[in-house]
Formats: structure tokens, C-alpha cells, sequence
């Protein structure tokens, strides 16, 4: 019997979800391995009782995100994080800054306490459920997003990747971006990911999470060797690692 | 009374409820309430450098975030006063309008059609009509593979950065683009006459429509604000004062009005303030099936994104060569940081986006606002849906709650954008 798949979306930009369906040439098959029980964005019908994988994207930013959450982990065999906003809180982490009542009053005004209730501080799906399967990135891409998908299908278990960026950025035949001085996360980020933005000209910007083989210490040593205020990473990595542990 | 709710409205982008209060068979009340979570961008952006505010509020949305990213850098180029090359512009605008392909073709054949032919999804025709999901996922991919060559990436670019782009394409694909968008001319027309083909009802909204309007072209990247009954055109940079936003109890998204009445913005908005600069095979194919401007039927939107693809896929053909023709460069120059404030607007596929920042003398950012489509959209859309409703309030709940989905799709809501 194929696996019954729910994909969830919390407080996200629904990019991770239109990857999704960005691999057009293996959409079809893709659903084809799978029972789709529920999707809101590609299709009507209700969340079922039951289901087998719970694929989530977004970060948790309601009390009705962590009600929900815990019914899937009750429910789901396997849950299946994806995006940087499910995984490390992404950009929507950068609101965890100072008071988020200051925050609804920016935007919203003196009528801010009509909105949003329930809202919560935002935090990573695994700040509230266990996780089994995460796919990184801001976005995903879709063929890693498939290919973790295979795995959690067959059983596999999870294997990202613990090593920073600057082994595909010499690959890749990058000039290093702190030869001109400038700051460029590469060095703390899990790689996986080709070391796109770099060789595109943009520094990395931390979106595929820290690498557990990270050496923190040794970044702030490489930006103090070049002159440059270490102060330049902390305020970098606020971009989508705001609530990791470890920076 | 009764309510009858739909709740997580499906092949929306974003999540929404519609309510409809209904008294001895009388539509008494009918609102979409907007759940979708507040993130709070206009309070992320403060305190960040300018050149971040881009990569910020390009995850505002995955599905427009070239529109986001586009509109972002250019309200940092106006609080910075920069210009950039015509090279840079005519990247941007492909970049654009790859995300035009990719979203209508999206929206049209994943999210609308499928209520045409009675399906929950577009997934059962990938069985019943092989050939129209392959033309949807020929549209969507090239679209995607248009951003993603000029971008990077089609879900939040890479290259695109204040003063220019920090990476161009090869010639060879900018050639390769230029036949397939070319090939796609016969795709595009057929979609036109695909939605043209399917009944919808007779309605006419009662709002306002606003797009950009350029003298010399179909304006998506620039433009002036023009209104359609009013008569008015003016700048972007005034957008604050003829755009007044409201807080509505059971909206996560604020509401617009423009001179006290409610509006909307989008294909069909633009398709009747910019007919005459649509290429000619666009007109010529929106005229065979039927659609002439002043159309004021909300269900006709999706007819008119229709016939942006084939607007879309001739004019992005030719920019591609134009592009190999062309010398310039979109290399950024180096520019100063200083204090200013800058308004950028563009229009994205669902319609007109706003983007202004304010920038202290080291170039951080002080304060920043962002008006979406749909954000635009909402009040119109209820006002819709409240004289739309009573005209079909006989029909069995079902087939009642269809038609108020149709409606609601057809203005192809994100309301990850109209909340933000």
C-alpha cells in the first residue's frame, strides 16, 4: 500500500512547497510512489484521521501551530521537515528580537491586539515535536527534496551532511569572498547545496543551518585575522540562525 | 442563523476561511477571514542593512519573490539614488516575467481549472487530459527555468542585487530561452482559449481598478499608478496617499480602499488600462475569444492571465535577443550609502506591489512598508463575494459553496503576501 502523505504549511511563504512541485519532469512519478491524503495548496478535501508521512514547512508561530504539530506526531510515523523556517526558524526567526508586542505594533498600530491571537515567539517544528527527516535550505531544492523523500520512504535514515560549504566552494573554484574582506557564512553552513549563492557572486548567508562540524571559534579567528568586526558574523547569522545554539 | 464555513480554502496560496451567515435562506453576512500567521516583516526589516531588506522580504513569498526582491531593490535604489543600465533593467524584467509564466500557468491550471471540470485536483487529469497537464507543466517549467537562468534560482533569486546583478547568463541561454519561449506561443494561445471555453457567471464587480501604465510598453517593471473609472494616473511614490489601509477583526491582512472605494489590481485590471500596449498576437487571440477591454467581471481574471502568457512568452522571446544584441552591463557600480527614503513598485502576477524603506546615513534601515495584490484585493473580494453570493444562494450547498470558491480563485489570492 503507498504511504499516505499530508503536506502541512505553518507561518511559511509557501516557497519550499512550490519546489514541491518544481521538479516537473518527476512531479508525476513522484505521486505516483505516494498516496497525496492532503495538500491545501494543490488540492480540496479535508486533513484525514489517519496518515502515514506528515511533511511540514514553516516555522511555529501560533499555539494552534503546536496543537497541531503534536497531533501530527501522535498520528505520523514519520514527520519530514522542510525549509530553512521548519528547520532552523529562518526568516521568520528574525521577529524573536526583542518584544514581539513592539513588533505587532509596527505594523499593525495601536489595533495590533485584534490580530493574530495565539501568536507565539517563533521557533523550529523541532523546538516542539521530534523530527525524523529534515531537508535545509531557503528554499529546498527539489531534487534534495526527493531524495530525502526516497529515504524516508524506504526507511533510511536521515544523513545530512555535517560539514561547513568551503570544500564545494573550493570545488567550485570560488574565490573566497574574505580575500576582499567580505563576510560570508560558508564557513559555519551545512553543505549540500553546491555552494550556489557563492559562486553566483552572493555570499552565504547561513540559510541551510549550522554544520555540526561548524568550528565557530575558528570563523570568529578567520574574520579577527582579517580585520574585520566579529560582530559582522553574529549579525549575519541573526539572517536564519537566530535561535541556534550554536553560534 | 446558520454558518457556513470553508475552511483552508484549498488551491489558494495561503490560508483562508470563508464564512457565510445565512439567515432563512438569505446570505445575511460572507467574509473570507484571512488566518494565515502574521510574520511581522515590516518590523524585520528594521535595524538590517539595505542590502539585506531585499533577501528579506523576498521570502515574503515563494511564488512572487522575484516581484518582491525586484521591488524591494529598487525602493533602496530610490532611497539611495541610484540608477541602473538599461542592461539591468531588461534582465529584471525577464526575470519578472518568468515568474508570470510560472505563476499563471500555476494558478490557472493547478488552482482554477480543476473546479471547471469537476476534480479536486489537477492530479486526475494527468489520467483524463494527458495533454493539458503536460502544457501546464511545459508553461511552469519554462517560466521557472526563465527565472532561474537570469535569477539563479526560481524561488528567491540570487543574482539580482541593489545596482544590478552580480552574475549574468551565458548567450547560449539566453538563445535556448528565446526559441523555447517562442515555441510556447501555441501553448499560451491555446490556454487562452481553454478558460475562454469555460462558463462562468455574469457578474460585475462594483470596484476600482489600478495597475501601472507605461507610455511605451505593457508595464510590469515601471510605470505610473492609474486608476480605471477615475480616470487618474500618479506616482508610485504617492502611493500612501491615495491607498488608505484598514485593521478588520477577522483579518490577519489589512483591507485598501483608493478614494473611499474598494478596488482591485491584476491581470484583469491591467488587460483594461494597457490593451493597446499588449503585443498583437496577445490581442489578437484575447479578441477571438470574445474578451475586449472595459471587462468588468471578476471571473474573467483568469482569462485575462491567460492572455498575459501569450503577451508574456512573445515579449520575453524578444528581450532574450535583444538582450544578445545589446551590449551594456548590469555589473553594480559602486554608489554612496546615505540617509534617504524610496518607494519601488512593479507589478506581480496578481497585480500591483508597493515597497518603500527608509535608510539612516549608514545605510540601515529605519523603517519599512510593503503593500501586496492581494492585500489590495481583500476588500473588493468581499464586496464581491457579498453581492455574488445572493445570486446563487438557491443553488444546493454545495454547488453554492463551488461558485463562491471560483470567485475567490479566480482573483488567485496569496495571502502570504497580503499578510506578511
Amino acid at each position: 500500500m503507498a504511504p499516505r502523505v499530508v503536506v502541512i504549511g505553518l507561518a511559511s511563504d509557501f516557497g519550499c512547497q512550490v519546489q514541491m512541485t518544481n521538479m516537473e519532469d518527476h512531479l508525476l512519478d513522484v505521486l505516483g510512489a505516494i498516496d497525496l491524503s492532503y495538500w491545501q495548496l494543490a488540492s480540496s478535501g479535508h486533513m484525514p484521521a489517519e496518515y502515514d508521512v506528515a511533511v511540514v514547512e514553516g516555522a511555529v508561530t501560533t499555539s494552534e501551530h503546536i496543537e497541531l504539530l503534536e497531533r501530527i506526531r501522535a498520528t505520523a510515523s514519520t514527520v519530514m521537515v522542510i525549509g530553512a523556517c521548519a528547520v532552523t526558524g529562518g526568516i521568520p526567526a528574525l521577529a524573536t528580537s526583542g518584544e514581539l508586542e513592539d513588533r505587532v505594533g509596527c505594523v499593525y498600530g495601536t489595533e495590533g491586539m485584534r490580530i493574530a491571537p495565539g501568536r507565539i515567539s517563533p521557533v523550529p517544528v523541532s523546538a516542539i515535536i521530534d523530527v525524523d527527516y529534515h531537508v535545509p535550505g531557503c528554499p529546498i531544492h527539489p531534487a534534495e527534496f526527493v531524495r530525502v523523500l526516497q529515504r524516508a520512504l524506504i526507511g533510511l535514515s536521515n544523513r545530512p551532511p555535517r560539514e561547513p560549504l568551503c570544500a564545494a566552494c573550493k570545488v567550485a573554484e570560488n574565490v573566497c569572498f574574505y580575500e576582499s574582506g567580505t563576510v560570508c557564512l560558508g564557513v559555519v553552513t551545512r553543505t549540500g547545496c553546491g555552494a550556489k549563492c557563492v559562486s553566483l557572486g552572493r555570499p552565504c548567508t547561513g540559510c541551510r543551518g549550522i554544520a555540526e562540524d561548524a568550528n565557530a571559534g575558528a570563523a570568529r579567528d578567520l574574520l579577527a585575522s582579517r580585520g574585520i568586526d566579529v560582530a559582522a558574523l553574529e549579525s549575519a547569522l541573526e539572517l536564519y540562525n537566530s535561535l541556534s545554539e550554536a553560534r | 442563523m446558520s454558518t457556513l464555513t470553508v475552511e483552508h480554502v484549498a488551491r489558494i496560496e495561503g490560508h483562508g476561511t470563508i464564512t457565510v451567515d445565512v439567515e432563512d435562506g438569505i446570505v445575511r453576512d460572507i467574509r473570507m477571514d484571512i488566518i494565515e500567521p502574521v510574520r511581522l516583516f515590516e518590523s524585520m526589516v528594521v535595524g538590517r542593512r539595505f542590502d539585506e531588506a531585499p533577501l528579506i522580504t523576498s521570502r515574503i513569498c515563494g511564488i512572487c519573490s522575484p516581484n518582491h526582491a525586484v521591488t524591494s531593490i529598487k525602493s533602496v535604489e530610490a532611497a539611495l539614488g541610484i540608477e541602473v543600465s538599461e542592461r539591468t533593467k531588461m534582465l529584471r524584467q525577464l526575470m519578472v516575467y518568468g515568474s508570470f509564466l510560472q505563476n499563471h500557468a500555476t494558478h490557472l491550471y493547478l488552482f482554477a481549472a480543476p473546479d471547471f471540470v469537476g476534480q479536486p485536483s489537477v492530479f486526475p487529469l494527468a489520467e483524463t487530459h494527458p495533454e493539458v497537464v503536460k502544457r501546464a507543466l511545459k508553461l511552469k517549467k519554462l517560466g521557472n527555468e526563465l527565472t532561474g537562468v537570469i535569477g539563479g534560482r526560481s524561488v528567491h533569486p540570487i543574482t539580482a542585487v541593489v545596482g544590478g546583478f552580480t552574475a549574468e547568463p551565458e548567450a547560449h541561454e539566453l538563445d535556448r530561452l528565446a526559441q523555447a519561449l517562442h515555441e510556447v506561443a501555441r501553448d499560451a494561445a491555446d490556454t487562452v482559449e481553454l478558460f475562454a471555453g469555460f462558463d462562468v457567471p455574469r457578474f460585475e464587480t462594483a470596484g476600482e481598478m489600478l495597475a501601472l501604465v507605461s507610455p511605451d510598453t505593457y508595464a510590469i517593471y515601471d510605470g505610473e499608478v492609474c486608476a480605471l473609472d477615475a480616470g487618474w494616473c500618479r506616482p508610485v511614490g504617492d502611493y500612501h496617499e491615495f491607498i488608505t489601509e484598514t485593521i478588520v477583526g477577522h483579518s490577519n491582512a489589512k483591507h485598501s480602499t483608493v478614494d473611499g472605494r474598494t478596488f482591485l489590481v491584476g491581470s484583469l485590471a491591467r488587460v483594461n488600462l494597457s490593451w493597446d500596449r499588449l503585443m498583437p498576437s496577445a490581442r489578437v487571440v484575447a479578441s477571438k475569444a470574445g474578451l475586449r477591454p472595459v471587462t468588468k467581471n471578476s471571473f474573467m481574471n483568469n482569462v485575462c492571465q491567460a492572455i498575459e502568457l501569450v503577451d508574456a512568452a512573445e515579449r520575453c522571446a524578444l528581450l532574450c535577443e535583444a538582450l544578445l544584441e545589446a551590449g551594456g552591463s548590469s555589473a553594480v557600480e559602486p554608489f554612496d550609502i546615505k540617509a534617504g527614503t524610496g518607494t519601488g513598485a512593479t507589478e506581480a502576477p496578481r497585480g500591483t506591489l508597493y515597497h518603500s524603506i527608509s535608510l539612516d546615513d549608514d545605510g540601515i534601515v529605519t523603517a519599512g512598508n510593503v503593500i501586496t495584490p492581494t492585500a489590495q484585493n481583500l476588500a473588493n473580494l468581499e464586496a464581491d463575494m457579498r453581492a455574488f453570493a445572493p445570486t446563487v444562494a438557491s443553488l444546493p450547498a454545495e454547488e453554492f459553496t463551488l461558485k463562491i470558491e471560483q470567485l475567490v480563485r479566480a482573483y488567485d489570492p496569496c495571502l502570504s503576501c497580503a499578510v506578511h
